[in-house]
């Protein structure tokens, strides 16, 4: 059995292959590898905190639960981004969910509420006008994804912040090329129009 | 080309595929200030989209997900980690087990083909053993009938043969259920 240090280096298709043998840490390298693309694609989807992490939960709880069934043909991650996608796109069909900024919830009252619904970006060593900057276009796009379609938004999404092809989102999402197609080009075209006012 | 660029082409830009089809739009987009601006604008957006960061869940998520997971240990790895438990961890605890293993397997295949070339030998020694065991198991059982029904009781048993044996076996059986039935019915009165 490999050490922690080595399954860090191991490629996907052989974690999941001691995971299949029941090895604790295979399991934990995998979430370690996957919590946060899974919980950022569903909370842009979702734009709540909590209802995130109990549908990232159910996603993974899903994917290692079934973790036999996995063909090693197939991108482990590309399996998990359909499920999220799925769970995500369930959850906004039962319910109307509202937006979101960066800075947290706007239902949140107190100070902790504000720094519970927060999102926790992870520092990529910028200058500090750099980063108000980057803040400031983080969170315009961020309400310019939460003003967008469902469809459009996993798009999107999966094509630039996960930097997946049109035929692996095809494949993920259970649409026609042509569609994917459209839908992304139709998310630019209205990010676009949502981040004009910054530019001018 | 005289006309400016289509959405589905700066698309093709965007996405930077390469080949015939986008060297003349990237011709078009150098000489044509509108399109270029069209592009960069685009460009712009989509490298927001990019570095865009992966957001963190709360520090106990993974916990709370491996406590709702079943982890399936298949029954082979089972037995492998078993037999792995074995192994000593140390170089020097391995080689000796190596030796220790190594030591009794050739002992073991020394004796198997003694026994294979001696087999007549063997069975007979066998069937000297068996009946040896038997009559050892018959005397303690004897010896019980006797001390638990009196030697009369025995000696009807074993000049009875094997009917004499059903019937015995059959009424301990009976006594066994009476007995049961009887200690059932006092702890349902006294239940009561």
């Amino acid at each position: 059995m490999p050490t922690v240090l080595d399954l860090a280096n191991l490629p996907d298709a052989d974690v999941v292959a001691l995971a299949q043998q029941g090895r604790e840490p295979a399991y934990r390298e995998l979430l370690r590898r996957y919590e946060r693309p899974v919980f950022s694609l569903i909370f842009r989807m979702v734009r709540d905190r909590e209802t995130a992490e109990d549908l990232a939960q159910e996603t993974f709880i899903k994917v290692l639960n079934h973790i036999d069934r996995y063909r090693p043909e197939f991108k482990l991650s590309s399996w998990l981004f359909k499920i999220a996608n799925n769970v995500a796109i369930d959850h906004l069909r039962r319910r109307t969910v509202d937006t979101i900024s960066i800075d947290g919830s706007p239902h949140a009252a107190t100070r902790a509420e504000i720094e519970a619904t927060s999102f926790d970006v992870e520092s990529r060593g910028e200058s500090a006008l750099e980063e108000v900057e980057s803040r400031e276009l983080g969170s315009a796009i961020e309400r310019a994804i939460a003003r967008l379609r469902p469809e459009y938004r996993s798009c999107i999404m999966l094509r630039h912040v996960e930097g997946r092809s049109y035929e692996e989102i095809a494949a993920m999402l259970d649409l026609p090329l042509g569609t994917v197609k459209t839908y992304i080009h139709r998310a630019r075209k209205e990010l676009r129009e949502a981040l004009e006012h910054l530019r001018t | 080309m005289e006309r400016h660029l289509l959405p589905s082409e700066i698309d093709l830009l965007l996405d930077g595929d390469v080949g015939f089809g986008t060297s003349p739009l990237k011709t078009h987009v150098r000489k044509c200030p509108s399109c270029r601006a069209e592009v960069e604008d685009a460009r712009a957006t989509v490298k927001a989209l990019e570095h865009l960061p992966h957001l963190a869940p709360s520090p106990l998520f993974a916990e709370r997900v491996l406590s709702r997971v079943s982890i399936f240990v298949p029954w082979h790895v089972a037995v492998l980690d078993t037999l792995r438990g074995f192994v000593p961890s140390t170089r020097r605890g391995r080689i000796a087990f190596g030796v220790a293993g190594g030591s009794l397997a050739a002992v073991m295949s020394v004796l198997v083909l003694w026994i294979a070339m001696r087999f007549d030998a063997v069975l007979f020694a066998a069937g000297i053993l068996a009946d040896r065991v038997r009559l050892a198991i018959l005397d303690a059982a004897g010896t019980l009938l006797a001390g638990a029904l009196g030697d009369s009781a025995y000696t009807i048993v074993r000049t009875s043969g094997l009917f004499g044996l059903a019937v015995l076996t059959l009424a301990l059986i009976a006594a066994a259920l009476l007995a049961a039935s009887l200690l059932r019915t006092v702890a349902v009165h006294r239940r009561r």
